[in-house]
């Protein structure tokens, strides 16, 4: 089991070494922040350039900046943003979290819908309620995430009032970004949902707890759902990290002070310790979370740590 | 029907979510506004940033020595009076008295020593403002409401740049006390709005500063939100959560939705901004005049504001809006005559079916349909234009000062110091960065001279031989002068838009 843990680990970390390294080289070849800084100058000289540069502590050779940038990782020290000199950690400590709540929020709005549509999907197979489903969840499947986002404010913060059309603030300000989240994660999970409970369905459990005579409900929501917990809560996890990955565009459209927001004025101002942190921290939640489910999965299932 | 449970479940939270959602409704206090910003600066230290968005906000906050409002008209600020020497190289300031600070320190001639030795010194080195105040060789404290700042070399913009950016005057003691970085997220200066709180990447709210030396502002709460998705900024402006959408936010596509809102309106002025097709002059087809001149005259360049850009922009004649010092009202741009540019291309012995390559910034949806209208106009004179968008920073930062351009590039410009002398240098001199490909001593020579005069007739004349003379070399196809566009709630009252982004808002009141 030890050895197990000790190359897991070793090759999450090869995993994240790879990750900061292309990154940080990447960045790079965007070009000048000093540029940047002084766009809006009138007369700008080489030597004004040069100073700049200093400050920002880009006259160094890239493996001395790289290796800075390693060594502040382990302090969670990521240097401060071009744009202000803000520190990043600063940035970061408003922008995690709120990323990881709307990546939350869409999660449970997709589970609440899903689970019961899909239910229902599994039940009526073959019948108008399930056909409907179907061509429902690939209805929303179909639906680019900034179009769906721009009707539902065009809806319920324009004609209806009922939602703030953007900003972070309080339970009202999640409804709309996480429904648009959770409703094009929602027509893959209903379909997810209606297969694996079509398949626990069909097993003998179920024909016995019928015969039993259960209430239809107890039968699929007890016994059934449970069983189909395991795949799909694995899923639902797994999903959670691509939630974060793919919040950019939600969170542009509702003005979301999260990592996405974060990453993309970076990119723009070619903020370089912001981006390089974003990324850096995204990479580390995703291989965390999967490095988590690999060792759950070794400690469930002998047959995986001896592979 | 049981598995149906669920499905009501949902209902029932979604309408209780509305029930709830009904009662709290955005409701104001009286007198507070709500500002929509494309652009969260980072910092709110004056050396830190060249962010137009920066003044936006920052403008209520801090003064300069000199002010410059609305109209563009420079008075004085926090010095009531000054005196140039003859010679150009000292100016001297008189200190209006009785001025505090937000946080009660009082402001006078040590504080704006303290200003601009920190300005000009190992802090302001680390930023971007530094470099246009380089002219400025000390600040001498005279007594305590006189200061003089002694020049290295005359600067004719000085009094302008003294009105904004890096100039703000600061506090000495608190910053001293709390150092740069707290500074950085709690500005202080002496403006007429006090800061109350700073959220990175969401909004910054001020009050009102009830001791401000020209009286209380009007409004009691401003609130900055920074929103830079047009689509979002307006959701915002509609649903009344926002009073005033500032530039560069609002697309002209954009202003038909906001006119057909009986509750908004859209509120234009001519702004800072120009834009004009500059020549590659060294290489190809465009290094021969004739053929520039030819290319200015096939473009119908009134048709396009007309059509392209709703009517929200001025054709220019050089490269300079109305509002810039150095503008002649009686220069008048090469007419739109395409048997003239083709006689001229013929002379020049161009082909036809000869091509061009246009640069321009790849996320700039509008200027982009200006070029392909641009390039149809020059295909009916037998010139074949291709159109290459580039991202933004790097046309800006790689391409253009690099040299690497088509025949044609876009340049959009707009020194908020509204003075051609910026303008000019940055485009004509040679080695400048904005100048890959031209080199001419007399343009030179012209462009130092000015810079010299002290007296202002006399430099405005200069400018204008400058704008003339660049306009007989056909340096640039000059496009036209962008209207600075705001989108605005009805019960905004009172308000002024302003060209160059900085808004002062203490005259405007909401119902």
């Amino acid at each position: 089991m030890l050895a197990f843990l000790v190359k897991r680990l070793l090759q999450a970390i090869f995993v994240v070494i790879a990750v900061t390294l292309i990154v940080s080289f990447a960045i790079r070849l965007t070009g000048d922040p000093a540029l940047m800084l002084t766009q809006g100058a009138g007369s700008v000289t080489e030597a004004d350039l040069a100073r700049i540069r200093e400050a920002l502590g880009l006259n160094e050779p890239f493996l001395v900046q790289y290796w800075n940038f390693l060594k502040g990782i382990l302090t969670l020290d990521f240097g401060r943003s071009f744009m202000g000199g803000t520190p990043v950690s600063q940035l970061l400590a408003t922008a995690l979290p709120a990323t990881l709540s709307l990546a939350f929020a869409s999660l449970i709005v997709s589970i609440v819908i899903s689970i019961p549509l899909g239910v229902k999907a599994a039940t009526a197979r073959g019948k108008w309620a399930d056909q409907a489903i179907r061509i429902l969840s690939l209805v929303g499947l179909s639906f680019p995430n900034f179009w769906l986002a721009t009707m539902l404010v065009l809806l319920f913060a324009i004609a209806l009032q009922w939602l703030p059309p953007s900003g972070m603030g309080g339970f009202l300000s999640y409804i709309l970004p996480a429904a648009t989240m959770g409703i094009i994660l929602t027509a893959t999970n209903v379909r997810l949902v209606r297969t694996t409970m079509l398949e626990t369905l069909q097993s003998q459990y179920i024909m016995v707890a019928r015969a039993k005579g259960l209430s239809e409900n107890v039968v699929l929501y007890k016994h059934a759902l449970r069983n189909c917990a395991i795949p799909l809560i694995t899923y639902f996890g797994l999903q959670f990290g691509g939630l974060l990955g793919g919040i950019v565009v939600v969170e542009r459209v509702f003005n979301w002070p999260g990592m996405g927001t974060l990453a993309f004025d970076a990119v723009g101002a070619r903020d370089y310790p912001v981006l390089q942190a974003v990324i850096t921290v995204l990479s580390l939640l995703i291989i965390g979370i999967n490095l988590l489910v690999d060792i759950a999965y070794g400690l469930v299932d002998p047959r995986v740590r001896t592979e | 029907m049981k598995t149906n449970r669920g499905i009501r479940a949902l209902l029932a939270a979604l309408a209780l979510t509305s029930a709830v959602a009904l009662p709290s409704l955005p409701a104001f206090a009286a007198g507070k506004m709500v500002v929509s910003s494309p652009q969260d600066p980072g910092s709110w230290d004056p050396i830190d940033t060249f962010l137009v968005n920066w003044a936006s906000v920052a403008t209520n906050i801090f003064e300069g020595l000199t002010y410059r409002g609305p109209d563009l008209k420079l008075v004085p600020g926090l010095a009531t009076s000054w005196e140039i020497s003859d010679d150009g190289m000292n100016i001297r300031f008189k200190l209006r008295e009785g001025v505090t600070f937000h946080n009660g320190e009082p402001f006078n001639a040590d504080a704006v020593k303290f200003t601009f030795d920190r300005l000009l010194g190992e802090e302001g080195a680390k930023g971007p403002q530094q470099s246009n105040y380089n002219t400025i060789d000390s600040v001498e404290v005279i007594d305590p409401t006189t200061v003089n700042f002694k020049m290295k070399e005359p600067d004719p913009v000085m009094l302008t740049k003294l009105a904004g950016y890096g100039a703000m005057i600061v506090p000495p003691k608190y910053i001293q006390e709390h150092g740069d970085e707290h500074f950085n997220t709690h500005p202080v200066g002496t403006g007429p709005f006090k800061f109350v709180s700073y959220e990175p990447k969401q909004n910054i709210k001020l009050e009102a500063n009830a001791d401000y030396w020209e009286g209380a502002p009007k409004l009691s709460e401003l609130e900055y939100r920074f929103i830079s998705e047009p689509s979002t900024a307006i959701a915002e402006l509609q649903a009344g959560r926002v009073d005033l959408v500032i530039p560069p936010t609002i697309p002209i596509g954009m202003i038909p939705t906001i006119e057909a809102d009986s509750n908004l309106a859209v509120v234009t002025t001519p702004g800072p901004t120009v834009y004009a097709l500059r020549f590659n002059t060294r290489d190809g087809i465009t290094k021969d005049p004739r053929v520039r001149k030819a290319m200015i005259m096939a473009v119908d360049r009134d048709a396009i504001i007309k059509t392209v850009l709703g009517g929200q922009a001025q054709p220019i004649a050089s490269f300079q809006g109305p509002l810039s010092f150095g503008y002649d009202p009686a220069m008048k741009p090469l007419p739109y005559d395409p048997q003239q540019a083709q006689a001229l291309l013929q002379e020049a012995g161009v082909a036809p079916g000869s091509t061009v390559q246009i640069d321009v910034r790849g996320n700039e949806a509008t200027f982009i349909e200006v070029t392909q209208a641009i390039a149809a106009y020059l295909q009916t004179v037998g010139i074949n234009a291709t159109i290459k968008p580039y991202e933004t920073n790097v046309l800006l930062n790689d391409i253009i000062p690099a040299g690497k351009t088509g025949a044609m590039f876009q340049q959009s410009w707009g020194g908020w110091t509204l003075d051609y002398d910026n303008t000019a240098i940055a485009m004509y001199h040679t080695g400048e960065k904005w100048n890959p490909y031209d080199s001419d001593p007399k343009m030179d020579e012209m462009l130092m001279a000015q810079r010299s005069m002290t007296d202002r007739t006399e430099r405005e004349k200069a400018l204008q031989a400058i704008a003339h003379y660049a306009a007989e070399r056909a340096l640039e196809m000059p496009l036209y002068n962008l209207n600075a566009i705001f989108g605005i709630n009805k019960r905004v009252k009172n308000f002024t838009p302003v060209p160059d982004s900085r808004l002062k808002l203490t005259e405007v009141t909401v119902e």
